[in-house]
Protein backbone atom coordinates (compact mmCIF):
# COMPACT_ATOMS: atom_id res chain seq x y z
CA UNK A 1 0.00 0.00 0.00
CA UNK A 2 2.56 2.54 1.13
CA UNK A 3 6.29 2.32 0.69
CA UNK A 4 8.61 4.99 2.04
CA UNK A 5 12.21 4.62 0.92
CA UNK A 6 15.16 6.53 2.38
CA UNK A 7 13.00 9.63 2.72
CA UNK A 8 14.82 12.86 3.43
CA UNK A 9 13.00 16.13 3.96
CA UNK A 10 13.81 19.59 5.20
CA UNK A 11 12.05 22.77 6.15
CA UNK A 12 13.60 26.22 6.03
CA UNK A 13 16.94 24.60 5.27
CA UNK A 14 16.82 22.33 8.31
CA UNK A 15 16.85 18.58 7.68
CA UNK A 16 14.16 16.83 9.75
CA UNK A 17 13.72 13.44 8.08
CA UNK A 18 17.06 11.76 7.54
CA UNK A 19 16.55 8.63 5.52
CA UNK A 20 13.32 7.11 6.74
CA UNK A 21 12.15 3.65 5.64
CA UNK A 22 8.67 2.33 6.23
CA UNK A 23 6.39 -0.11 4.44
CA UNK A 24 2.76 -0.80 5.23
CA UNK A 25 0.87 -3.65 3.56
CA UNK A 26 -2.79 -3.31 2.56
CA UNK A 27 -5.14 -3.76 5.51
CA UNK A 28 -2.47 -3.27 8.16
CA UNK A 29 -2.26 -0.81 11.04
CA UNK A 30 1.14 0.54 11.96
CA UNK A 31 1.83 2.82 14.89
CA UNK A 32 4.58 5.38 15.20
CA UNK A 33 5.75 6.60 18.57
CA UNK A 34 8.65 8.87 19.34
CA UNK A 35 9.86 11.82 21.38
CA UNK A 36 8.68 15.39 20.79
CA UNK A 37 10.34 16.97 17.82
CA UNK A 38 11.38 13.61 16.33
CA UNK A 39 9.75 14.41 12.99
CA UNK A 40 6.44 12.54 13.25
CA UNK A 41 4.27 15.43 12.13
CA UNK A 42 6.85 16.30 9.50
CA UNK A 43 6.41 12.81 8.08
CA UNK A 44 2.64 13.22 8.06
CA UNK A 45 2.84 16.58 6.28
CA UNK A 46 5.30 15.26 3.72
CA UNK A 47 2.96 12.34 3.05
CA UNK A 48 0.05 14.75 2.52
CA UNK A 49 2.11 16.98 0.22
CA UNK A 50 2.61 20.17 2.16
CA UNK A 51 4.70 22.45 -0.04
CA UNK A 52 6.78 24.11 2.69
CA UNK A 53 8.57 20.82 3.18
CA UNK A 54 11.17 20.02 0.61
CA UNK A 55 11.86 16.39 -0.13
CA UNK A 56 15.59 16.14 -0.76
CA UNK A 57 15.93 12.39 -1.14
CA UNK A 58 14.13 9.05 -1.34
CA UNK A 59 10.61 8.29 -2.50
CA UNK A 60 7.06 7.64 -1.33
CA UNK A 61 5.02 5.12 -3.28
CA UNK A 62 1.34 4.49 -2.90
CA UNK A 63 0.11 1.36 -4.65
CA UNK A 64 3.30 1.21 -6.65
CA UNK A 65 3.12 4.81 -7.86
CA UNK A 66 5.34 7.64 -6.64
CA UNK A 67 3.25 10.44 -5.12
CA UNK A 68 6.04 12.98 -4.60
CA UNK A 69 5.09 15.04 -7.65
CA UNK A 70 1.38 15.02 -6.85
CA UNK A 71 -0.51 18.00 -5.42
CA UNK A 72 -2.16 17.47 -2.01
CA UNK A 73 -5.63 17.27 -3.58
CA UNK A 74 -4.44 14.68 -6.06
CA UNK A 75 -3.10 12.51 -3.24
CA UNK A 76 -6.41 12.85 -1.40
CA UNK A 77 -8.21 11.80 -4.56
CA UNK A 78 -5.98 8.70 -4.73
CA UNK A 79 -7.07 7.83 -1.20
CA UNK A 80 -4.58 9.39 1.17
CA UNK A 81 -5.99 11.02 4.29
CA UNK A 82 -4.25 12.95 7.07
CA UNK A 83 -5.97 13.62 10.38
CA UNK A 84 -4.09 16.74 11.50
CA UNK A 85 -2.41 17.02 14.89
CA UNK A 86 -3.63 20.63 14.91
CA UNK A 87 -6.79 20.90 12.81
CA UNK A 88 -7.03 24.27 11.08
CA UNK A 89 -9.78 26.81 11.73
CA UNK A 90 -11.40 28.32 8.64
CA UNK A 91 -13.59 31.27 9.62
CA UNK A 92 -16.47 31.94 7.27
CA UNK A 93 -16.53 28.52 5.62
CA UNK A 94 -19.37 26.40 6.93
CA UNK A 95 -18.60 22.76 7.86
CA UNK A 96 -21.36 21.46 5.59
CA UNK A 97 -20.13 23.43 2.58
CA UNK A 98 -16.55 22.36 3.25
CA UNK A 99 -17.50 18.71 3.66
CA UNK A 100 -19.75 18.60 0.61
CA UNK A 101 -17.07 20.22 -1.55
CA UNK A 102 -14.47 17.76 -0.27
CA UNK A 103 -16.64 14.66 -0.71
CA UNK A 104 -17.64 15.61 -4.23
CA UNK A 105 -14.08 16.58 -5.17
CA UNK A 106 -12.70 13.16 -4.22
CA UNK A 107 -15.69 11.42 -5.81
CA UNK A 108 -14.96 13.28 -9.02
CA UNK A 109 -11.27 12.36 -8.81
CA UNK A 110 -12.28 8.71 -8.38
CA UNK A 111 -14.64 8.74 -11.35
CA UNK A 112 -17.79 8.61 -9.23
CA UNK A 113 -20.87 10.78 -9.67
CA UNK A 114 -21.30 13.72 -7.32
CA UNK A 115 -23.71 13.35 -4.42
CA UNK A 116 -26.76 15.59 -4.51
CA UNK A 117 -27.71 17.68 -1.48
CA UNK A 118 -30.10 15.09 -0.07
CA UNK A 119 -27.82 12.07 -0.36
CA UNK A 120 -24.96 14.08 1.04
CA UNK A 121 -26.90 15.24 4.09
CA UNK A 122 -28.08 11.69 4.74
CA UNK A 123 -24.50 10.43 4.66
CA UNK A 124 -23.24 13.22 6.87
CA UNK A 125 -26.01 12.77 9.43
CA UNK A 126 -25.36 9.08 9.80
CA UNK A 127 -21.59 9.56 10.19
CA UNK A 128 -22.12 12.39 12.68
CA UNK A 129 -24.36 10.16 14.74
CA UNK A 130 -21.77 7.38 14.84
CA UNK A 131 -19.16 9.80 16.12
CA UNK A 132 -21.40 11.65 18.56
CA UNK A 133 -21.19 14.93 16.64
CA UNK A 134 -24.22 17.22 16.77
CA UNK A 135 -25.87 18.49 13.58
CA UNK A 136 -25.51 21.99 14.99
CA UNK A 137 -21.71 21.73 14.75
CA UNK A 138 -21.99 21.17 11.01
CA UNK A 139 -23.60 24.59 10.65
CA UNK A 140 -20.61 26.29 12.22
CA UNK A 141 -17.44 27.42 10.48
CA UNK A 142 -14.78 24.72 10.05
CA UNK A 143 -13.18 24.05 13.46
CA UNK A 144 -13.95 27.59 14.67
CA UNK A 145 -14.87 27.53 18.33
CA UNK A 146 -14.63 23.72 18.44
CA UNK A 147 -13.11 22.33 21.65
CA UNK A 148 -9.86 20.39 21.34
CA UNK A 149 -11.75 17.09 21.52
CA UNK A 150 -14.39 18.23 19.05
CA UNK A 151 -11.71 19.13 16.54
CA UNK A 152 -10.21 15.64 16.78
CA UNK A 153 -13.60 14.01 16.41
CA UNK A 154 -14.21 16.23 13.41
CA UNK A 155 -11.01 14.87 11.82
CA UNK A 156 -12.31 11.33 12.19
CA UNK A 157 -15.66 12.40 10.75
CA UNK A 158 -13.90 13.74 7.67
CA UNK A 159 -11.95 10.53 7.39
CA UNK A 160 -15.14 8.48 7.52
CA UNK A 161 -16.80 10.71 4.91
CA UNK A 162 -13.93 10.64 2.42
CA UNK A 163 -13.42 6.86 2.44
CA UNK A 164 -9.65 6.91 2.05
CA UNK A 165 -7.43 3.92 1.43
CA UNK A 166 -4.48 5.04 3.52
CA UNK A 167 -5.10 7.01 6.70
CA UNK A 168 -2.50 8.88 8.70
CA UNK A 169 -3.68 9.86 12.19
CA UNK A 170 -1.37 12.37 13.84
CA UNK A 171 -2.03 12.33 17.60
CA UNK A 172 -5.76 12.05 17.09
CA UNK A 173 -5.99 10.77 20.68
CA UNK A 174 -4.45 13.88 22.27
CA UNK A 175 -7.01 16.02 24.01
CA UNK A 176 -9.76 13.41 23.97
CA UNK A 177 -11.59 12.44 27.16
CA UNK A 178 -11.98 8.72 27.93
CA UNK A 179 -15.41 8.41 26.32
CA UNK A 180 -14.39 10.37 23.23
CA UNK A 181 -11.30 8.19 22.87
CA UNK A 182 -13.53 5.11 22.75
CA UNK A 183 -15.86 6.71 20.22
CA UNK A 184 -12.96 7.74 18.01
CA UNK A 185 -11.28 4.32 18.30
CA UNK A 186 -14.59 2.64 17.42
CA UNK A 187 -14.86 4.95 14.44
CA UNK A 188 -11.40 3.89 13.26
CA UNK A 189 -12.01 0.20 13.95
CA UNK A 190 -15.22 0.33 11.93
CA UNK A 191 -13.14 1.47 8.97
CA UNK A 192 -10.62 -1.34 9.34
CA UNK A 193 -10.84 -4.47 7.34
CA UNK A 194 -10.39 -4.92 3.64
CA UNK A 195 -7.47 -3.11 2.05
CA UNK A 196 -7.50 0.09 4.07
CA UNK A 197 -4.21 0.78 5.86
CA UNK A 198 -3.48 3.08 8.81
CA UNK A 199 -0.50 4.90 10.18
CA UNK A 200 -1.30 5.92 13.75
CA UNK A 201 1.00 8.47 15.40
CA UNK A 202 0.58 8.60 19.15
CA UNK A 203 2.36 9.23 22.44
CA UNK A 204 0.11 6.90 24.42
CA UNK A 205 -0.08 3.18 24.47
CA UNK A 206 -3.70 3.47 25.67
CA UNK A 207 -4.95 4.29 22.14
CA UNK A 208 -3.25 1.14 20.91
CA UNK A 209 -5.26 -0.90 23.42
CA UNK A 210 -8.33 0.17 21.46
CA UNK A 211 -6.81 0.18 17.99
CA UNK A 212 -4.60 -2.92 17.94
CA UNK A 213 -1.64 -2.27 15.67
CA UNK A 214 0.12 -4.87 13.55
CA UNK A 215 3.47 -3.16 14.08
CA UNK A 216 4.91 -0.41 16.25
CA UNK A 217 7.81 1.82 15.14
CA UNK A 218 9.92 4.26 17.07
CA UNK A 219 10.82 7.43 15.19
CA UNK A 220 13.72 9.42 16.58
CA UNK A 221 16.09 11.88 14.99
CA UNK A 222 14.32 11.65 11.64
CA UNK A 223 14.58 7.87 11.24
CA UNK A 224 12.82 4.70 12.30
CA UNK A 225 15.13 3.40 15.01
CA UNK A 226 13.16 0.39 16.22
CA UNK A 227 10.29 -1.77 15.04
CA UNK A 228 8.32 -4.37 16.97
CA UNK A 229 4.88 -5.75 17.76
CA UNK A 230 2.22 -4.24 20.05
CA UNK A 231 4.34 -5.20 23.05
CA UNK A 232 6.85 -2.49 22.06
CA UNK A 233 4.30 0.18 22.99
CA UNK A 234 4.02 -1.25 26.49
CA UNK A 235 7.76 -1.37 26.80
CA UNK A 236 8.05 2.30 25.82
CA UNK A 237 5.29 3.28 28.21
CA UNK A 238 7.35 1.74 31.03
CA UNK A 239 10.87 2.67 30.15
CA UNK A 240 10.58 5.76 27.92
CA UNK A 241 12.76 6.39 24.87
CA UNK A 242 16.14 6.84 26.56
CA UNK A 243 17.41 3.28 25.99
CA UNK A 244 16.31 2.99 22.37
CA UNK A 245 17.27 6.46 21.23
CA UNK A 246 20.55 6.22 23.12
CA UNK A 247 21.38 2.82 21.57
CA UNK A 248 20.56 4.04 18.07
CA UNK A 249 22.57 7.23 18.35
CA UNK B 1 -16.77 70.73 -26.46
CA UNK B 2 -13.95 68.93 -24.84
CA UNK B 3 -13.80 67.62 -21.29
CA UNK B 4 -13.37 70.13 -18.46
CA UNK B 5 -9.96 68.62 -17.88
CA UNK B 6 -8.51 71.58 -16.01
CA UNK B 7 -11.37 71.35 -13.45
CA UNK B 8 -10.85 67.71 -12.60
CA UNK B 9 -9.02 67.25 -9.30
CA UNK B 10 -5.48 65.91 -9.47
CA UNK B 11 -3.60 63.78 -6.95
CA UNK B 12 -2.34 67.04 -5.47
CA UNK B 13 -5.67 67.43 -3.76
CA UNK B 14 -5.73 65.23 -0.69
CA UNK B 15 -8.93 63.35 -1.39
CA UNK B 16 -7.61 62.34 -4.81
CA UNK B 17 -4.18 61.36 -3.63
CA UNK B 18 -4.27 57.82 -5.00
CA UNK B 19 -6.46 58.28 -8.08
CA UNK B 20 -5.20 60.26 -11.02
CA UNK B 21 -8.32 61.13 -12.97
CA UNK B 22 -6.85 63.74 -15.34
CA UNK B 23 -4.18 61.32 -16.51
CA UNK B 24 -6.75 58.58 -17.12
CA UNK B 25 -9.17 60.87 -18.94
CA UNK B 26 -6.64 62.77 -21.01
CA UNK B 27 -6.14 60.03 -23.55
CA UNK B 28 -9.86 59.48 -24.19
CA UNK B 29 -11.71 60.99 -27.12
CA UNK B 30 -15.13 61.75 -25.61
CA UNK B 31 -18.13 63.87 -26.53
CA UNK B 32 -21.00 65.08 -24.34
CA UNK B 33 -23.94 62.73 -24.66
CA UNK B 34 -27.03 61.70 -22.75
CA UNK B 35 -28.89 58.61 -21.59
CA UNK B 36 -32.14 60.06 -22.90
CA UNK B 37 -33.77 60.57 -19.51
CA UNK B 38 -34.25 64.30 -20.12
CA UNK B 39 -32.72 67.13 -18.10
CA UNK B 40 -35.31 69.87 -18.20
CA UNK B 41 -35.93 70.28 -14.52
CA UNK B 42 -34.03 73.23 -13.13
CA UNK B 43 -34.14 72.73 -9.38
CA UNK B 44 -30.70 71.28 -8.86
CA UNK B 45 -28.47 72.53 -6.13
CA UNK B 46 -25.44 73.72 -8.06
CA UNK B 47 -23.20 73.54 -5.05
CA UNK B 48 -22.55 70.33 -3.22
CA UNK B 49 -23.36 70.29 0.48
CA UNK B 50 -20.05 70.39 2.29
CA UNK B 51 -18.25 72.18 -0.55
CA UNK B 52 -16.67 74.77 1.71
CA UNK B 53 -15.84 72.49 4.55
CA UNK B 54 -14.33 69.52 2.75
CA UNK B 55 -13.18 70.95 -0.56
CA UNK B 56 -13.60 67.63 -2.30
CA UNK B 57 -16.75 68.25 -4.29
CA UNK B 58 -15.40 69.28 -7.68
CA UNK B 59 -17.01 66.31 -9.40
CA UNK B 60 -20.41 67.45 -8.15
CA UNK B 61 -19.81 70.89 -9.63
CA UNK B 62 -18.82 69.41 -12.98
CA UNK B 63 -21.99 67.31 -12.90
CA UNK B 64 -24.15 70.36 -12.12
CA UNK B 65 -22.70 72.34 -15.02
CA UNK B 66 -22.93 69.53 -17.54
CA UNK B 67 -25.93 67.61 -16.29
CA UNK B 68 -27.14 65.38 -19.13
CA UNK B 69 -29.92 63.38 -17.52
CA UNK B 70 -32.10 63.72 -14.46
CA UNK B 71 -34.14 61.07 -12.76
CA UNK B 72 -36.38 61.43 -9.70
CA UNK B 73 -37.06 58.45 -7.50
CA UNK B 74 -39.36 58.26 -4.50
CA UNK B 75 -40.37 54.60 -4.32
CA UNK B 76 -38.88 51.17 -5.03
CA UNK B 77 -37.02 51.38 -8.30
CA UNK B 78 -34.31 49.96 -10.52
CA UNK B 79 -32.11 52.15 -12.60
CA UNK B 80 -29.50 51.46 -15.26
CA UNK B 81 -26.70 53.89 -15.98
CA UNK B 82 -25.04 52.55 -19.11
CA UNK B 83 -22.59 54.55 -21.14
CA UNK B 84 -21.65 53.89 -24.76
CA UNK B 85 -18.26 54.20 -26.38
CA UNK B 86 -17.07 57.80 -26.70
CA UNK B 87 -19.60 59.33 -24.30
CA UNK B 88 -19.16 61.91 -21.59
CA UNK B 89 -22.33 61.95 -19.51
CA UNK B 90 -23.38 63.58 -16.26
CA UNK B 91 -26.48 61.85 -14.89
CA UNK B 92 -28.17 63.14 -11.76
CA UNK B 93 -30.30 60.78 -9.70
CA UNK B 94 -32.45 62.37 -7.01
CA UNK B 95 -33.90 60.02 -4.41
CA UNK B 96 -36.41 61.37 -1.98
CA UNK B 97 -37.66 59.05 0.74
CA UNK B 98 -40.59 60.48 2.66
CA UNK B 99 -41.27 60.02 6.39
CA UNK B 100 -42.19 56.48 7.47
CA UNK B 101 -41.34 54.94 4.07
CA UNK B 102 -39.13 51.96 3.30
CA UNK B 103 -37.66 52.12 -0.16
CA UNK B 104 -35.27 49.85 -2.08
CA UNK B 105 -33.35 51.19 -5.05
CA UNK B 106 -31.11 49.05 -7.25
CA UNK B 107 -28.64 51.00 -9.36
CA UNK B 108 -26.68 49.22 -12.09
CA UNK B 109 -23.64 50.99 -13.46
CA UNK B 110 -22.04 49.77 -16.66
CA UNK B 111 -20.91 50.62 -20.14
CA UNK B 112 -19.00 49.66 -23.26
CA UNK B 113 -15.82 51.05 -24.77
CA UNK B 114 -14.26 54.25 -23.48
CA UNK B 115 -16.40 56.78 -21.59
CA UNK B 116 -16.69 59.04 -18.61
CA UNK B 117 -19.81 58.85 -16.49
CA UNK B 118 -19.83 61.50 -13.82
CA UNK B 119 -22.90 60.60 -11.79
CA UNK B 120 -24.35 62.44 -8.81
CA UNK B 121 -26.82 60.68 -6.58
CA UNK B 122 -28.60 63.03 -4.24
CA UNK B 123 -30.52 61.36 -1.43
CA UNK B 124 -32.83 62.76 1.21
CA UNK B 125 -34.35 60.46 3.80
CA UNK B 126 -37.09 61.89 6.02
CA UNK B 127 -38.00 60.76 9.52
CA UNK B 128 -38.43 57.15 10.58
CA UNK B 129 -37.68 55.95 7.06
CA UNK B 130 -35.29 53.51 5.40
CA UNK B 131 -33.52 53.53 2.08
CA UNK B 132 -31.77 50.41 0.89
CA UNK B 133 -29.51 51.46 -1.92
CA UNK B 134 -27.75 48.69 -3.82
CA UNK B 135 -25.25 49.49 -6.52
CA UNK B 136 -23.77 46.98 -8.92
CA UNK B 137 -20.81 48.21 -10.95
CA UNK B 138 -19.68 46.26 -13.97
CA UNK B 139 -17.77 48.79 -15.99
CA UNK B 140 -15.72 48.45 -19.16
CA UNK B 141 -11.95 48.33 -19.06
CA UNK B 142 -11.61 51.79 -20.63
CA UNK B 143 -14.57 53.25 -18.79
CA UNK B 144 -14.20 55.92 -16.15
CA UNK B 145 -17.02 56.09 -13.67
CA UNK B 146 -17.09 58.70 -10.96
CA UNK B 147 -20.06 58.66 -8.63
CA UNK B 148 -20.72 61.24 -5.96
CA UNK B 149 -23.43 60.14 -3.58
CA UNK B 150 -24.72 62.60 -1.04
CA UNK B 151 -27.15 61.44 1.63
CA UNK B 152 -29.05 63.37 4.27
CA UNK B 153 -30.51 61.08 6.89
CA UNK B 154 -33.26 62.32 9.19
CA UNK B 155 -34.31 61.34 12.68
CA UNK B 156 -34.79 57.58 13.36
CA UNK B 157 -33.94 56.77 9.76
CA UNK B 158 -31.49 54.39 8.10
CA UNK B 159 -29.47 54.54 4.94
CA UNK B 160 -28.22 51.04 4.05
CA UNK B 161 -25.95 50.97 1.03
CA UNK B 162 -24.01 48.18 -0.58
CA UNK B 163 -21.80 48.44 -3.62
CA UNK B 164 -20.41 45.51 -5.60
CA UNK B 165 -17.75 45.99 -8.24
CA UNK B 166 -16.99 43.08 -10.54
CA UNK B 167 -15.66 45.03 -13.49
CA UNK B 168 -13.89 48.34 -13.74
CA UNK B 169 -11.69 50.58 -15.67
CA UNK B 170 -11.35 53.44 -13.22
CA UNK B 171 -14.01 53.82 -10.56
CA UNK B 172 -14.29 56.60 -8.04
CA UNK B 173 -17.06 56.00 -5.56
CA UNK B 174 -17.42 58.95 -3.26
CA UNK B 175 -20.05 59.11 -0.55
CA UNK B 176 -20.89 61.94 1.79
CA UNK B 177 -23.37 60.98 4.49
CA UNK B 178 -24.92 63.50 6.85
CA UNK B 179 -26.65 62.15 9.93
CA UNK B 180 -28.88 65.16 10.58
CA UNK B 181 -31.48 63.81 13.04
CA UNK B 182 -31.15 61.92 16.29
CA UNK B 183 -30.90 58.15 16.15
CA UNK B 184 -30.10 58.10 12.45
CA UNK B 185 -27.95 55.40 10.85
CA UNK B 186 -25.61 55.35 7.90
CA UNK B 187 -24.45 51.86 7.05
CA UNK B 188 -22.18 51.54 4.04
CA UNK B 189 -20.56 48.36 2.82
CA UNK B 190 -19.10 46.99 -0.33
CA UNK B 191 -17.02 44.43 -2.13
CA UNK B 192 -14.56 45.36 -4.86
CA UNK B 193 -13.32 42.49 -7.00
CA UNK B 194 -10.57 43.79 -9.23
CA UNK B 195 -8.21 42.24 -11.75
CA UNK B 196 -5.83 43.35 -14.53
CA UNK B 197 -5.16 47.11 -14.23
CA UNK B 198 -8.50 48.04 -12.72
CA UNK B 199 -8.84 50.73 -10.08
CA UNK B 200 -11.63 51.26 -7.57
CA UNK B 201 -11.48 54.17 -5.18
CA UNK B 202 -13.92 54.26 -2.28
CA UNK B 203 -13.88 57.62 -0.55
CA UNK B 204 -16.27 58.32 2.30
CA UNK B 205 -17.12 61.18 4.61
CA UNK B 206 -19.69 60.62 7.32
CA UNK B 207 -20.82 63.49 9.48
CA UNK B 208 -22.44 62.82 12.82
CA UNK B 209 -24.45 66.01 13.36
CA UNK B 210 -26.92 64.78 15.97
CA UNK B 211 -26.77 62.61 19.10
CA UNK B 212 -27.24 58.82 19.17
CA UNK B 213 -26.37 58.16 15.55
CA UNK B 214 -24.46 55.16 14.22
CA UNK B 215 -22.31 54.78 11.15
CA UNK B 216 -20.69 51.68 9.75
CA UNK B 217 -18.27 51.20 6.90
CA UNK B 218 -17.44 47.61 5.98
CA UNK B 219 -15.41 47.22 2.80
CA UNK B 220 -13.60 44.26 1.28
CA UNK B 221 -11.27 44.40 -1.67
CA UNK B 222 -9.87 41.46 -3.61
CA UNK B 223 -7.00 42.48 -5.84
CA UNK B 224 -5.48 40.40 -8.63
CA UNK B 225 -2.81 41.15 -11.21
CA UNK B 226 -1.95 44.89 -11.19
CA UNK B 227 -5.27 45.94 -9.68
CA UNK B 228 -5.35 48.96 -7.41
CA UNK B 229 -7.74 49.50 -4.52
CA UNK B 230 -8.20 52.72 -2.58
CA UNK B 231 -10.14 53.22 0.62
CA UNK B 232 -10.37 56.60 2.31
CA UNK B 233 -12.90 56.75 5.09
CA UNK B 234 -13.53 59.77 7.25
CA UNK B 235 -15.79 59.93 10.27
CA UNK B 236 -16.48 63.45 11.46
CA UNK B 237 -18.27 63.66 14.79
CA UNK B 238 -19.56 67.17 15.52
CA UNK B 239 -19.66 68.50 19.05
CA UNK B 240 -23.42 68.02 19.43
CA UNK B 241 -23.26 64.40 18.29
CA UNK B 242 -22.91 62.73 21.68
CA UNK B 243 -23.17 58.94 21.95
CA UNK B 244 -22.01 58.58 18.36
CA UNK B 245 -21.04 55.07 17.31
CA UNK B 246 -18.73 55.00 14.31
CA UNK B 247 -17.28 51.82 12.93
CA UNK B 248 -14.92 51.53 10.01
CA UNK B 249 -13.33 48.45 8.50
CA UNK B 250 -11.35 47.97 5.32
CA UNK B 251 -9.83 44.60 4.50
CA UNK B 252 -7.90 43.89 1.35
CA UNK B 253 -6.77 40.59 -0.03
CA UNK B 254 -3.77 40.82 -2.31
CA UNK B 255 -3.53 37.93 -4.75
CA UNK B 256 -0.50 39.04 -6.71
CA UNK B 257 2.71 40.89 -5.91
CA UNK B 258 1.86 43.73 -8.33
CA UNK B 259 -1.55 44.44 -6.82
CA UNK B 260 -1.80 47.46 -4.56
CA UNK B 261 -4.05 48.75 -1.82
CA UNK B 262 -4.01 52.25 -0.37
CA UNK B 263 -5.96 52.77 2.80
CA UNK B 264 -6.48 55.94 4.78
CA UNK B 265 -8.87 55.92 7.71
CA UNK B 266 -9.56 59.26 9.40
CA UNK B 267 -11.37 60.18 12.58
CA UNK B 268 -12.27 63.76 13.43
CA UNK B 269 -14.01 63.85 16.79
CA UNK B 270 -15.30 66.94 18.58
CA UNK B 271 -17.78 65.29 20.96
CA UNK B 272 -16.53 63.68 24.16
CA UNK B 273 -18.91 60.75 24.61
CA UNK B 274 -18.40 58.67 21.48
CA UNK B 275 -17.50 55.14 20.49
CA UNK B 276 -15.44 55.00 17.32
CA UNK B 277 -13.28 52.23 15.97
CA UNK B 278 -11.45 51.59 12.78
CA UNK B 279 -9.46 48.72 11.42
CA UNK B 280 -7.63 48.17 8.19
CA UNK B 281 -5.75 45.12 6.98
CA UNK B 282 -4.01 44.22 3.76
CA UNK B 283 -2.85 40.65 3.45
CA UNK B 284 -2.56 37.53 1.38
CA UNK B 285 -4.54 34.30 1.56
CA UNK B 286 -3.54 32.14 4.52
CA UNK B 287 -1.56 29.08 3.49
CA UNK B 288 -2.77 26.88 6.37
CA UNK B 289 -6.48 26.74 5.54
CA UNK B 290 -5.54 26.37 1.89
CA UNK B 291 -3.43 23.29 2.60
CA UNK B 292 -6.06 21.87 4.96
CA UNK B 293 -8.70 22.06 2.24
CA UNK B 294 -6.41 20.65 -0.43
CA UNK B 295 -5.51 17.78 1.89
CA UNK B 296 -9.24 17.00 1.88
CA UNK B 297 -9.22 16.70 -1.91
CA UNK B 298 -10.51 20.18 -2.72
CA UNK B 299 -8.69 21.53 -5.82
CA UNK B 300 -6.56 24.60 -5.16
CA UNK B 301 -8.68 26.98 -7.25
CA UNK B 302 -11.86 25.85 -5.51
CA UNK B 303 -10.22 26.19 -2.10
CA UNK B 304 -9.05 29.70 -2.96
CA UNK B 305 -12.51 30.65 -4.17
CA UNK B 306 -14.09 29.38 -0.95
CA UNK B 307 -11.65 31.37 1.16
CA UNK B 308 -12.16 34.54 -0.88
CA UNK B 309 -15.91 34.14 -0.66
CA UNK B 310 -15.71 33.86 3.11
CA UNK B 311 -13.42 36.89 3.17
CA UNK B 312 -16.17 38.91 1.47
CA UNK B 313 -18.84 37.40 3.72
CA UNK B 314 -18.83 40.05 6.42
CA UNK B 315 -19.67 42.81 3.92
CA UNK B 316 -22.21 40.72 2.01
CA UNK B 317 -23.99 39.78 5.26
CA UNK B 318 -24.92 43.43 5.74
CA UNK B 319 -27.34 43.28 2.80
CA UNK B 320 -30.73 43.00 4.47
CA UNK B 321 -32.70 42.41 1.27
CA UNK B 322 -32.76 38.65 0.71
CA UNK B 323 -33.01 38.62 -3.06
CA UNK B 324 -30.22 41.18 -3.42
CA UNK B 325 -28.12 39.11 -1.04
CA UNK B 326 -28.58 36.19 -3.43
CA UNK B 327 -27.80 38.27 -6.52
CA UNK B 328 -24.58 39.58 -4.99
CA UNK B 329 -23.48 36.13 -3.77
CA UNK B 330 -24.09 34.76 -7.26
CA UNK B 331 -22.11 37.52 -8.93
CA UNK B 332 -19.19 37.02 -6.56
CA UNK B 333 -19.22 33.28 -7.32
CA UNK B 334 -19.26 34.04 -11.03
CA UNK B 335 -16.29 36.36 -10.74
CA UNK B 336 -14.37 33.78 -8.74
CA UNK B 337 -15.11 31.02 -11.25
CA UNK B 338 -13.77 33.03 -14.15
CA UNK B 339 -10.85 34.77 -12.43
CA UNK B 340 -9.47 32.46 -9.72
N1 LIG C 1 9.58 25.91 9.93
C1 LIG C 1 10.48 25.20 10.63
N2 LIG C 1 11.78 25.58 10.65
C2 LIG C 1 12.70 24.89 11.34
N3 LIG C 1 12.41 23.81 12.07
C3 LIG C 1 11.15 23.37 12.08
C4 LIG C 1 10.10 24.04 11.37
N4 LIG C 1 8.94 23.39 11.58
C5 LIG C 1 9.24 22.35 12.39
N5 LIG C 1 10.54 22.33 12.72
C6 LIG C 1 11.24 21.39 13.59
O1 LIG C 1 11.13 20.11 13.08
C7 LIG C 1 11.26 19.17 14.13
C8 LIG C 1 10.23 18.08 13.96
O2 LIG C 1 8.95 18.61 14.20
P1 LIG C 1 7.65 17.68 14.17
O3 LIG C 1 6.48 18.58 14.32
O4 LIG C 1 7.70 16.82 12.98
O5 LIG C 1 7.84 16.80 15.49
P2 LIG C 1 6.87 15.70 16.11
O6 LIG C 1 7.62 14.44 16.14
O7 LIG C 1 5.59 15.69 15.44
O8 LIG C 1 6.72 16.26 17.61
P3 LIG C 1 5.46 16.21 18.62
O9 LIG C 1 5.50 14.89 19.28
O10 LIG C 1 5.75 17.29 19.60
O11 LIG C 1 4.23 16.47 17.84
C9 LIG C 1 11.13 19.97 15.43
O12 LIG C 1 12.40 20.08 16.01
C10 LIG C 1 10.64 21.30 14.97
O13 LIG C 1 11.09 22.36 15.80
MG1 LIG D 1 3.67 16.18 15.97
Amino acid sequence: MIKIKQLKAEIDGREILKGLDLEIQPGKVHAIMGPNGAGKSTLSYVLAGREEYEVTGGDIEMNGESILEMAPEERAGKGLFLAFQYPVEIPGVQMTTFMKTAVNSVRKARGLSELDAIDFLKLMKSKCKELGISDEMMKRAVNVGFSGGEKKRNEVLQMAMLEPKFCVLDETDSGLDIDALKIVADGVNKMRGGDRSFLVITHYQRLLDYIKPDAVHVLAGGKIVKTGGPELAHELEEKGYADIVGAAA
Amino acid sequence: MSLPLERIPTPKSERFKYTNLPRTLKGLDLKPASLGWGNKIAVLEPKAPGAEQYRDTELWAINAENVSDIRFISGDDEIDVNAKDGQFICPRIVIDVKDNQTVTVVERQGGAGAYWKNTVVQVTIGKNATLRHYRICDEAEKGVSTIFTHVKIGRDSTYEAFCLTTGAGTIRNQTHGELTGENAHCWLSGVNLLSSAQLADTTITIEHQAPHCTSKQTFKSVLKDQAHGVFQGKVHVHQVAQKADGYQLSNALILSPEAQMDTKPELEIYADDVKCSHGATTGRLDEEPLFYMRARGIPESVARALLIQSFCGQAVESISDESMHEVVTGKIEQWLQSRI
